[in-house]
Formats: C-alpha cells, sequence, structure tokens
C-alpha cells in the first residue's frame, strides 16, 4: 500500500541493492520506533489487529494456565497451537526492567517480517529467472528484457515490509506474523524445489491456521510443473515448429534452449511431488507428536483439534472483526447454523478447483489467488492476512502491469482502513452508531478484496492471451 | 409523560435552602465543610474528592487512544489541592445499579452569589429528594470545586468514578498534606460522623447528569434558561434530555429556553431579505391550497437560522460547551442549564420564588429520568438545533452534504481516466518504454503521501512550540509559519532529489490532472472520515475546500486559453485558493461576524490553542486533511505544465 515502496527501476544493480538494503533497514527501525509506543498506540487490542487466533494476550494467557498444570485450552481462551506456547509463551511473561512488555515478543515478530521480506525477496527472484528464461524459449526475447527491469522480488519484499498492514500486525503483537511466515517459507520452498522446506512450511502453517491447507495444490503444481510460464500449449507450438526446422537451423545454438524446454515441456514430473508428500506426511507426523507430548496431561489431542480446529470452523467466537461471518453467525437462527457453516466454508472450496484448472500453468499466482480468498473468507480475519497477499501481488509487479482500478482500489483500502477503526470506535465508545455501521466497513473491505482477485486474475488472463497473440504472430512470421 | 405527575418541592424545601445559601456565603468555615454538614444532615453519603488539576496539554498520541492515562505533573504542591464534595442518596426503591448526577460548580475561595443560588437550587431539590419514596435511580449531588476550571473538576470526579488509578490515589492521600486532619476534623463534627465516608463512594451507571449553574448578571427581560448540550468534538447528549427540559421548561415553570444563537446573524440584512422572501412564499402556497403549511415567518426564519449557524460551530469546534462534555466521554448523557434570572442575584428580591421554579424543573427532569426503564433510545444522537424545540436530524442534513461531496469522487475517476487515456497514446507511440499505464497515478500519490506527511509535522509542530517558554501568541504563531514553510522546503528537496524520482523527471502532460485526481480523492477520503467524526466539520470543511479542489486548474494553461471564461476561472481560483488557507479563513470568518478591529495574527495560534488542548478532531483535520488539500491545489495551480 505504501507508495514509498517503488524501488529506482532504471539503475545500475549495485545501487539498486544498496537501495534495498537501506529501506529495510528503514523499516525495522520504523517498527522498533513504533514499538517503543506501545501504550499510546495499544494496538495490539485492536479487533483488526488481534483476532482470537493472533492476540498475544491470549497467548500469554494460555501460557499462564499452562505453567499453573491446567490445559492451556481451558476457559475458551487460547486457540492457538501449543508450539507457539512453548516458542512465544516463555518471552510473554519475561518483562525487562525499563522496556515496554512484550518487547521480545516483538522483536521475534520483526525477526519474523525480515525473514518473511527477504524469503518473498529470494523466491521473487527465482520465479522471474525461470519466467524471463521461459519467454526466451518461446521466442519473446524483447519481453524477457522488459520483464527484467523491474525486479520485482525486490519490490515485493519492501511493500510487504513498508505496508502499514504489515507493520500494525507486527506492532500490534499479532502471530499472524509467524503465519505468514510459514506460508512464505512454503512458497519459497516450492519455487527452489527444496521438497524439505516446503513440505516444513505448508505443515506448520496448516497446523497454525488451518486456511493454508488448500495450498497444497498450487505446490504440488509447483513441484510437477516448474515455477510460473505462459501457458504451455506455445511451448509445444515452439517445439513443433523448431522439430520441422531442425535441419536448416544452426543446431548449436539452440542446443541450451532445447534442453530447458524440455524441462518445461515435461509434463507432470512424480518424483519431487512424492518426495514433498513423504515428507509433510514425515512433519505432520512429528508435530503431531510434539504437540501430543505437550497436552498429554489434559485430554490429548483431541481437544487440541477441538480447541483450534473446531474454533475455527465452528466459528464460536462472534467478537466483531473485519471478517464478514461474525455478524451474519450473531444473527442467524441456530437450527440454520450448522447448514450456513457448511455453506461459508463450502465457498472457499468450490473455488478451488476452477481455479486450479485455469491457472495450473501460474502455480506461485494461483497460490496468490488461494490466498487472498481464504483470508477473505476466513472466520477470524485481521490486516496481517491482507500485509501477506498485498506483498505477493508484488511479485507479480510485470504480469500486472496493466490491471485495472489500480486506484480505485488503492483508494479504497486507505478508505476502509481509516473509516473502520472511527465506525468501530463510533460504535464500542461513543455509543452513537451501532453494529451496521462497523459491519458496512467490513463489506466494503470484502468488496474490494473480491475486486481485487477479479482484477488481477483477468490481467494475468489478460498478460496470457498477450503472449500468445505475440507468439502466434511471431510463428506466422517464421512459417511464411 | 414526562411532568405528570405534581410537583413535590414546597416552599419549605426553599426555605431551608435560603438558610444554606446564608450559611455558605456568611460563614467563616470553609464552605465544603459547610456542604458536607448540610449534606450529611439530609441523611446523604457524603465523601470528599480531593484532585489535582490536570492541565490540559497538548499530547499528539493520545487523540486515538483512551482516555485513562492521568498524566499529573510531578511539582504540584498540597495548596493546589481542589476538593469536590460528593454526596448519594440511596433510592428506596432501586436496586443501586443506576443513578442520576446533580452536578453544581462553585468556587470555595470566592462564592459568587450566582454560584450561591445554584447550590441552593441543587440543595431544595436533594433535600426533597432525600425523603421521597419514588426515587428509583440513586441521586449524586457532586459540588464541584471550578477554581482551576469547572471541567477539570468534573472530569477528575469521573475518571476516579469510572477509571480509578489505584497508584495514584495513594499520591493524593499521602500524609504529607494536611488534608487528612481536615478529615479528621469532620470526623469530631457532630453533624457529620454518621455519613462521612473516608474513601471513594459510588453508585450505579450514570443514567444522566445535569450540571446547574445560575448567571450572574441580572438585567434579562424575564427569567430564562439557556441549554448547553455541546461536548468534546461535536458529540451531542441525546435528544429527549433536551426535550424533556424543554417541555418542563415551558409548560410546567415557565422559563425561557433558549440555545445559544449568532446574534451576529440575527441583524443582517440579506438573511432578513431570504426569511422575508420564504414567509411571501409560503403565503402565497397559502393562499392556493390551504392545507399547504410550509411557510414560516421571517423573523421565526432569522432566529432559526442563528440558532443552527451556532450550533454548526460549536459543535464544529469540538470544544465543549460547560462542564457536562466530561460526562460523554463516559457514554453519559448530560446538558448544562444556565438559569438566568430577571434581576442580578445579589439583589434578587423574590429569591425565594427563583429557587421555588428552577427546583420544580429540575425536580421534574429528574423524576423523568428516574421513571426511564432503560436508557434513552440511542438513535437521537446525531443532530444540529435549530431551536430549543426544533432539530434537523441526520438524515435530513447529510443531503446536502452527500451532495457537496459526491462531486468529488466522480471528477477524480474522469481525471483518472483521461490521464490514463493519454498516457496510453504515448506509450504506444513509444514502445521502448516499459508501459505502466494502469500504475502512472503511483507519481501523484506519492507526492500527495509527502504533503500529507508535512501536513502531521506541521499539525505536530505546535507540540514543541509549547515547550518554549514566556512567548506571545504573536510569535508562537510566526515560529509556527516559518517552521512549516521550512520543513515543506526539506520536503520538496527530498522529492526533487533524483533517490525518489523514478519516471523522467521532466513534467508530463498529464501530470497536474492525475496529481488533481489524487488530490480530490484523498480530500474525499478526509471529508467523509470526518463527517463521521464530526459532521459540523466536515460540512464547513467541505464548504471551503471543495470548491477548490473541483476548479483547480493550472494558470498557465488558463493564461494560454485567453477566453473570457478561463481568466473568470483563474481569477476564481486565485481567490478560493486565497480564502481556503486555514488562517485567512479563519480572520474572514471573525471578521464576518464579529468585525476586524483588533484582530492580529496571535488570535489564530488562540484559537488552535484551544482546539487542541480539548484535543478536537478538528485541529487534526485542518492539519492532515484541510491543510495538505489546499497547498495541493495551489501546487496545481501554479503546475508549469
Amino acid at each position: 500500500m505504501s507508495t514509498k515502496t517503488e524501488t529506482p527501476v532504471k539503475k545500475k544493480n549495485q545501487k539498486k541493492i544498496q537501495c534495498f538494503w537501506s529501506w529495510v533497514i528503514g523499516s525495522v527501525i520504523l517498527r522498533l520506533i513504533i514499538i517503543y509506543f506501545p501504550k499510546n498506540l495499544n494496538l495490539s487490542s485492536r479487533p483488526e489487529v488481534s483476532t482470537p487466533l493472533t492476540s498475544i494476550r491470549r497467548l500469554a494467557e494460555g501460557y499462564w494456565l499452562k505453567q499453573s498444570s491446567m490445559s492451556p485450552y481451558a476457559g475458551s481462551m487460547y486457540h492457538g497451537s501449543p508450539l507457539l506456547l512453548t516458542l512465544l509463551g516463555p518471552l510473554t511473561v519475561k518483562r525487562i526492567e525499563g522496556q515496554p512488555d512484550h518487547l521480545l515478543c516483538s522483536l521475534v515478530f520483526v525477526i519474523a517480517d525480515v525473514v518473511t521480506a527477504m524469503l518473498i525477496c529470494a523466491a521473487g527472484k527465482k520465479l522471474q529467472a525461470a519466467y524471463s528464461s521461459s519467454l526466451q524459449s518461446i521466442g519473446l526475447h524483447h519481453l524477457s528484457e522488459d520483464s527484467d527491469i523491474l525486479p520485482s522480488g525486490d519490490f515485493a519484499a519492501l511493500l510487504y515490509l513498508w505496508n502499514p498492514f504489515t507493520i500494525v500486525a507486527c506492532v500490534g503483537l499479532s502471530t499472524s506474523a509467524i503465519e505468514n511466515l510459514m506460508v512464505v517459507v512454503t512458497l519459497y520452498g516450492a519455487c527452489a524445489r527444496l521438497a524439505p522446506l516446503a513440505a516444513f512450511g505448508w505443515v506448520m502453517a496448516t497446523h497454525l491456521s488451518l486456511y493454508p491447507a488448500i495450498l497444497i495444490i498450487p505446490v504440488i503444481l509447483l513441484f510437477g510443473y516448474g515455477p510460473d510460464a505462459p501457458p504451455r500449449k506455445l511451448f509445444r507450438q515452439r517445439t513443433n515448429l523448431e522439430v520441422d526446422d531442425s535441419a536448416s537451423g544452426d543446431r548449436s545454438c539452440l542446443e541450451d534452449e532445447l534442453v530447458n524446454e524440455k524441462r518445461m515441456l515435461n509434463v507432470f514430473s512424480w518424483r519431487p511431488v512424492v518426495l514433498f508428500l513423504f515428507w509433510a506426511l514425515l512433519w505432520s507426523s512429528y508435530v503431531l507428536v510434539l504437540c501430543g507430548i505437550y497436552v498429554q496431561q489434559h485430554s490429548g489431542l483431541q481437544e487440541m483439534f477441538k480447541s483450534t480446529y473446531g474454533f475455527i470452523l465452528t466459528i464460536q467466537d462472534l467478537s466483531p472483526n473485519i471478517g464478514v461471518f461474525w455478524y451474519f453467525f450473531a444473527e442467524v437462527f441456530d437450527f440454520f447454523r450448522s447448514f450456513f457453516l457448511i455453506v461459508f466454508h463450502g465457498n472457499i472450496l468450490l473455488m478451488i478447483l476452477p481455479l486450479a484448472l485455469r491457472l495450473n500453468h501460474r502455480p506461485c499466482f494461483l497460490a496468490f489467488v488461494y490466498i487472498v480468498l481464504s483470508s477473505m473468507l476466513k472466520s477470524y480475519p485481521s490486516v496481517g492476512d491482507s500485509a501477506l497477499y498485498l506483498g505477493l501481488l508484488g511479485l507479480f509487479a510485470y504480469e500486472l502491469k496493466d490491471m485495472q482500478f489500480s486506484f480505485f482500489l488503492f483508494s479504497g483500502y486507505v478508505g476502509v482502513s481509516l473509516l473502520s477503526p472511527v465506525m468501530h470506535n463510533l460504535w464500542i465508545w461513543r455509543g452513537t452508531g451501532n453494529a451496521n455501521f462497523y459491519f458496512a466497513t467490513a463489506i466494503g473491505y470484502a468488496c474490494l478484496q473480491i475486486i481485487l482477485v477479479v482484477e488481477s486474475v483477468s490481467a494475468m488472463l489478460n498478460h496470457d492471451r498477450m503472449i500468445t497473440k505475440l507468439t502466434t504472430a511471431k510463428l506466422q512470421n517464421v512459417k511464411s | 409523560m414526562p411532568g405528570s405527575a405534581n410537583s413535590m418541592l414546597s416552599t419549605q424545601h426553599v426555605s431551608h435552602a435560603n438558610k444554606f445559601i446564608n450559611d455558605l456565603t456568611h460563614s467563616d468555615i470553609e464552605s465544603h465543610k459547610t456542604v458536607a454538614q448540610y449534606m450529611s444532615a439530609l441523611d446523604a453519603e457524603v465523601t470528599y474528592h480531593k484532585f489535582y488539576p490536570q492541565l490540559n496539554q497538548f499530547h499528539p498520541l493520545h487523540f486515538f487512544t483512551s482516555s485513562d492515562s492521568g498524566i499529573i505533573s510531578k511539582n504540584i504542591s498540597c495548596s493546589s489541592l481542589g476538593i469536590n464534595v460528593a454526596g448519594i442518596i440511596r433510592a428506596p426503591r432501586g436496586d443501586g445499579k443506576e443513578a442520576i448526577v446533580l452536578v453544581t460548580p462553585y468556587n470555595p475561595k470566592k462564592v459568587g452569589p450566582g454560584e450561591a443560588l445554584s447550590l441552593g437550587i441543587a440543595y431544595s431539590v436533594f433535600s426533597l429528594l432525600s425523603r421521597v419514596t419514588w426515587l428509583a435511580k440513586d441521586v449524586i449531588w457532586l459540588v464541584a470545586d471550578s477554581q482551576y476550571g469547572e471541567y477539570s473538576a468534573v472530569s477528575a470526579w469521573l475518571r476516579e468514578y469510572q477509571a480509578p488509578v489505584f497508584h495514584e490515589a495513594e499520591i493524593v492521600n499521602s500524609e504529607t498534606c494536611n488534608d487528612s486532619i481536615a478529615i479528621s476534623e469532620l470526623g469530631q463534627n457532630p453533624y457529620s460522623d454518621r455519613n462521612s465516608y473516608g474513601g471513594f463512594r459510588r453508585a450505579g451507571t450514570m443514567a444522566a447528569a445535569l450540571v446547574i449553574k445560575v448567571d450572574e448578571q441580572g438585567n434579562h427581560h424575564e427569567d430564562s434558561l439557556n441549554i448547553y448540550p455541546e461536548a468534546s468534538n461535536g458529540q451531542m447528549p441525546n435528544l429527549d434530555l433536551i426535550n424533556i427540559v424543554n417541555y418542563l421548561g415551558v409548560h410546567k415553570t415557565g422559563f425561557r429556553i433558549k440555545v445559544k444563537k449568532m446574534f451576529s446573524l440575527l441583524g443582517s440584512r440579506w438573511l432578513n431579505t431570504l426569511g422575508g422572501i420564504f414567509e411571501s412564499l409560503g403565503q402565497i402556497a397559502r393562499s392556493l391550497n390551504p392545507q399547504w403549511k410550509f411557510g414560516i415567518s421571517a423573523t421565526e426564519y432569522v432566529e432559526g437560522a442563528a440558532t443552527l449557524a451556532s450550533s454548526m460551530y460549536s459543535q464544529g469546534l469540538g470544544v465543549p460547551t460547560g462542564s457536562h462534555g466530561a460526562f460523554r466521554d463516559y457514554q453519559v448523557d448530560a446538558i448544562t442549564l444556565k438559569i438566568s434570572p430577571k434581576d442580578s442575584p445579589t439583589k434578587m428580591i423574590r429569591r425565594n420564588d427563583f429557587i421555588l421554579r428552577g427546583g420544580r424543573l429540575i425536580e421534574g427532569v429528574i423524576r423523568s429520568i428516574n421513571n426511564l426503564l432503560e436508557k434513552f433510545h440511542q438513535s437521537f444522537f446525531l443532530y444540529l438545533l435549530s431551536s430549543s424545540s426544533k432539530y434537523v436530524s441526520v438524515g435530513v442534513y447529510m443531503i446536502p452534504f452527500a451532495l457537496l461531496v459526491a462531486p468529488l469522487p466522480i471528477v477524480a475517476a474522469s481525471l483518472h481516466a483521461d490521464a490514463s487515456k493519454s498516457t496510453l497514446q504515448s506509450t504506444y507511440s513509444s514502445e521502448v518504454e516499459v508501459s505502466h499505464k494502469s500504475w502512472k497515478w503511483l507519481n501523484s500519490a506519492r507526492k500527495v503521501l509527502v504533503i500529507h506527511l508535512w501536513g502531521a509535522v506541521v499539525s505536530l509542530l505546535p507540540y514543541f512550540l509549547y515547550q518554549i517558554p514566556n512567548s506571545t501568541p504573536t510569535t508562537n504563531f510566526t515560529v509556527w509559519g516559518i517552521l512549516s514553510a521550512f520543513s515543506l522546503i526539506i520536503l520538496y528537496f527530498i522529492l526533487g532529489s533524483p533517490i525518489f524520482e523514478a519516471a523522467p523527471s521532466q513534467p508530463e502532460k498529464g501530470e497536474w490532472a492525475s496529481l488533481k485526481s489524487v488530490t480530490i480523492s484523498t480530500a474525499f477520503i478526509g471529508l467523509s472520515l470526518m463527517s463521521v467524526i464530526n459532521f459540523a466539520t466536515a460540512e464547513i470543511g467541505a464548504l471551503l475546500i471543495v470548491p477548490i479542489c473541483l476548479m483547480a486548474r493550472p494558470l498557465k494553461l488558463d493564461a494560454q486559453a485567453r477566453s473570457w471564461r478561463a481568466l473568470l476561472r483563474a481569477t476564481c481560483n486565485l481567490a478560493l485558493g486565497f480564502i481556503a488557507f486555514p488562517p485567512v479563513a479563519y480572520f474572514l470568518v471573525k471578521g464576518a461576524f464579529e468585525d476586524f478591529n483588533g484582530t492580529n495574527v496571535g488570535d489564530y495560534w488562540n484559537w488552535v490553542e484551544s482546539l487542541w488542548t480539548w484535543n478536537s478532531a478538528t485541529y487534526l483535520y485542518v492539519g492532515i486533511v484541510h491543510l495538505p488539500c489546499w497547498a495541493l491545489c495551489i501546487h496545481i495551480l501554479f503546475h508549469p505544465c
């Protein structure tokens, strides 16, 4: 969202990197400054930042319960993972004299943010290299030069770091920073074809917030087909052509390209996928064993599942947040409740298959779309989720350069994110408004997200069409 | 129905109150002890609440946070301790979960005749309420120590009541101050040993609060009652509270109910002419069809307009009009009732009659609130008063505002579409350049963001200027202006430096259009946001900023066009740009309603200071929305396109 993230486009590489690092350090300093005013800002109690799943206060409560040898899930306060308790719990009780409370926790979140940004940057570089080589292999050299100009990895990383949503979620001590880190670890691992890392990220992300489970489809596609590329039929046309021409053309310079193309053309490669699934199984059993050990004194894993996944799926906490579920389920009749639970959660599942079919040549973009959808339709959304997908949006800066309504979306996001706290204040503190005021902004926010996802997908498809048109024109030229 | 019960306040209560007033004004012992004695003689629970006066200070980060931060400067001596006295009557029929609050501010160092009279009225009602059987809500009578300002006294008591801070209580009650002696003295007093309590006593949730004051000056045509409803940031109490007071005042006790109005508007000729036109239109309509009754008389129209203007002004200022404002921060409906007697309180002949009438009004209001089963209905908070019995509701006043700001997004969209179209053509002509046609606005957005950051810096500057000792408002204002200009220049250089310049530095043809579209959309967002926080500010601000936002166009283009239309537009732009500059707008408004004599630039500083000491959102609006939008419009006017 921050317009400051614009990196200089036409600069020498070295200068660019220098600039990049100074921006990264600047964002860290900004976070540290804001951390020193926690009392004044009081962000950790905002409904936009801390949901029942991500609130640090609830985590501290869970840790306290555990320390006094009770189940951390007693009393419906904590609904996160036991592993987070062991990681962050000791930090919540540790106070340094003269320093703000939860200083250590906030440092952990700052580190998590920076690591996430670095991983986004690395994944972006890998994606970009793969994309420009695949553009070259279908013969669109000038496009591949164009795509090199904008360093989308750096751009996305800075977009993530300087996004006010990320900053607010980080300073507001929301554990969504760690969930985001795990999602990005998954994507990076899949882009770098590191099956154990990707499996670890996916298992942890699913364990922490359940919704990233649907990312298994893009990850499998990534392992199977390789990173984002133009539609696959273009390669087939191209190779057909080249097989025809191979006798006349000089083989030596095409040798290298052909090897590359074979990788592209390779239909689904099963080996890395199986490896990934194996590692996923391994990691998930490991995580389950660890959790089992942690909660074994208190009615075991069953309670854990009930109060983490069960809590997410049955939407027990109806306190207001920026999503649309709380209002609906506060109004709905009890005997319709389970029906609507199925309908609402089915919404996400319904869109998985068509999107996977249409975008299977762009698995990373597919993952982005899934993340937007799940952060829009999840039961307890927070601004941390938006921070993730807005950061990932930067990865596709080149492909989405012709996206429509970008200005409208920007103004909409600014307006809604300012209006929503005011409406909340009007309703809760002043008492002059009511729940409809706040819910109206939540609907506006959901609409913006819908527009964003629709426009980005259509821009991506237009980009594909453009590439198809260019290659066919080229092929016609070659043939004639 | 309010006022359907017969008033029970008798002359006996009034004569007691008279005795109380005499004791208060003539006795030698400290006045808060007298008050406490009288209260406990009525079987009320009496407590003292000691507080340090809290200086209103500008805390830039406190706008968005809860008001629980009690910041007390360390070096306050015991002599500056204020003492509030609170008496609580427990309701015989209630469960102690709700309470009604009566507040009478007074200065214990020098009890004025008006203050004594207001205390007398409250005492007469209080003595009645301690005996009645119908009371279902506890009644708290707070005698607020107003020597450091009545608002700070009331807000200190409310803070202690609603959000006590435990470590501060120890400071206040520390033995270093000899006030513990005062309490022990009181304990020896035969009157009060039963009902005086050391700690802070509470009743239930406050249903409503009434602040009672009596005007010191007389010289009015008749006894009248002024209602002051505005709390901080234009928040209003529930309309029903005003309705009750108005109904009882007019129909039961014969007070003339007044709401503040702008007297300078009453004599203005154009308003009277307009009123005359409306009156004649109404007469014509009635002659056509006797059923149509929308015409109002010219005087009524002018009075209504003056009241409406005053209501909008005091809401828009965001500064509470009295100590009732402190209650609204805790969602308690409260108004100040200022009774202006016909004769001056010092030489009042029929004092008993005055107390009786005032007391009956208060009794009726309290009885009405007492009989409420729940809170007032929630939806009547958003209104503007046009007389004590008439109001403009939110559904009506939102329409003109919506019409006023509706052009902004439309114009922004059309400008944006045009700008992206023109860049589209230019990029197709030169294919070498990477086309980012839909992201072209980012450049302008960056500029707008930087200017808004500058606005934030300008609004934070007074916080640092305030630390300078011994400075006059005029110098402060000058330093503020210079620093603002200086920071703008610095930001301009940062903005213009090659680090930020992503695109080629020469200004493009449609650049001002895209800049204008971003400016307009930020103005729209800011105005819509402000209309939710404080409608009156948004309305007044929209009147100033919307025309210049819509009209702004580079003067160079207009000068090149050399047509009458272009020249007219250029002059309009210059005039509007001059008017919309906040200090100029302030002085023009001041000049229009008062006069220019004796105004200097320091006045603006004082006005701004009053805004930020009350944490008014209007201050933030002027700093973060209005000023940057104005600066951007001026930038567009002088754009080298």
